[in-house]
């Protein structure tokens, strides 16, 4: 998948490539080309530096820890730490999705689940420094202070729009075990 | 982006020092960790950054002022939002790519919305919602969720207009 997406992304840069030859000739594409270097050499350290960030908070914070707090919290409570739980855990939507079923199973309410997801989407802090290294301080700053309160509001949301509908929810999972679903999470 | 890169490395050493005290070889092994998920991602960074190179010079400014300029109130956070759903790839893709149309003329606030929609409206993670948890949960998820770019926008007007 990641070497489809990296031939498709090829593409694109070359459609975009006779887009400015159309618009200013080689001299649009020419700057277009000295921009990719200017981006790479200004960005090198800082990508590095973000990556072995990512991978030390990795290792630091455990899926098992992150786990065991989500599944005693409900309620207010639940939503605080839904959220955080959300913020801290690793891994892509392979890994985090399926904890999600694991708790919606074991009794966590609607309102947990979606702060919890809603935080991975923006909370993370495995991401925080390549989204400053990449679009600024500046920009993250601000990006952060305003949706600071996303994950907690939209788990209330659902838990207002939606109270009692954790069983449909519930029953509307892929039939399949958990067991089966939590094992693929593990082993990515 | 020379204080971004010191704040960081700042704090990789502190990282590096927390992982220590935890553990004999733990930071070895995220600093390995990190280092194995980049060269797995590198040849993904350098397209998304021809990408980005690309399309600062191929991007009409006129018309990237027009919707993502933030001359009219909704236009480009509406326009922003929408943008960064469709933006794929992990942040290492899309964060470039966002940074190029923010040079090109996004307004702040547009591109805060690019990035909330990337992050909460994304195309890409939504097949695995439905695959994972079912639709359902994505009904709801959804519902929760749809005006947050958007607000993100407008909250980032008012804040830091």
């Amino acid at each position: 998948m990641q070497r489809n997406m990296t031939i498709g992304l090829g593409v694109v840069a070359i459609a975009l490539g006779a887009l400015a030859y159309l618009q200013g000739g080689w001299g649009h594409v020419l700057a277009g080309l000295a921009g990719t270097g200017r981006l790479l050499l200004e960005t090198s350290v800082l990508i590095v530096a973000a990556f072995v960030l990512a991978g030390l908070i990795q290792v630091m914070i455990s899926r098992e820890l992150v786990s065991r707090w989500l599944g005693a919290e409900s309620g207010w409570r639940g939503l605080l730490i839904g959220g955080l739980a959300g913020a801290l855990i690793p891994g892509g939507p392979y890994a985090y999705y399926p904890i999600a079923v694991a708790f919606l199973r074991s009794g966590a309410t609607i309102g947990t689940i979606v702060t919890f997801v809603v935080a991975k989407n923006l909370w993370t802090v495995s991401r925080l420094p390549l989204e400053v290294g990449l679009l600024g301080v500046h920009v993250a700053w601000v990006r952060y202070v305003v949706t600071l309160a996303f994950p907690p509001l939209a788990g209330l949301l659902a838990q207002v729009l939606f109270r009692g509908a954790t069983g449909w929810v519930r029953d509307g999972l892929p039939a399949s075990g958990p067991g089966a679903r939590q094992g693929r999470g593990e082993s990515t | 982006m020379i204080v971004a890169t010191a704040v960081l490395v700042g704090l990789t050493l502190l990282a590096v020092a927390v992982a220590r005290r935890q553990a004999p070889g733990r930071a070895r092994d995220g600093a390995l960790l990190g280092l194995s998920m980049l060269r797995g991602t590198l040849p993904l960074l350098v397209a998304a950054f021809f990408v980005a190179g690309m399309l600062a010079a191929a991007l009409p400014p006129t018309l990237v002022h027009h919707f993502l300029g933030g001359s009219s109130n909704l236009l480009d956070v509406v326009v922003g939002s929408i943008a960064g759903a469709l933006i794929p790839g992990g942040p290492y893709v899309s964060f470039p790519i966002i940074a190029a149309i923010h040079a090109a003329g996004a307004s702040l606030p547009a591109t805060v919305s690019m990035v909330t929609g990337w992050a909460v409206w994304n195309l890409g993670i939504l097949s695995f919602e439905l695959a994972l948890v079912g639709p359902r949960f994505t009904v709801v998820r959804v519902s929760a969720t749809l005006l947050l770019p958007p607000l993100a926008g407008v909250v980032t007007r008012l804040l830091f207009g």
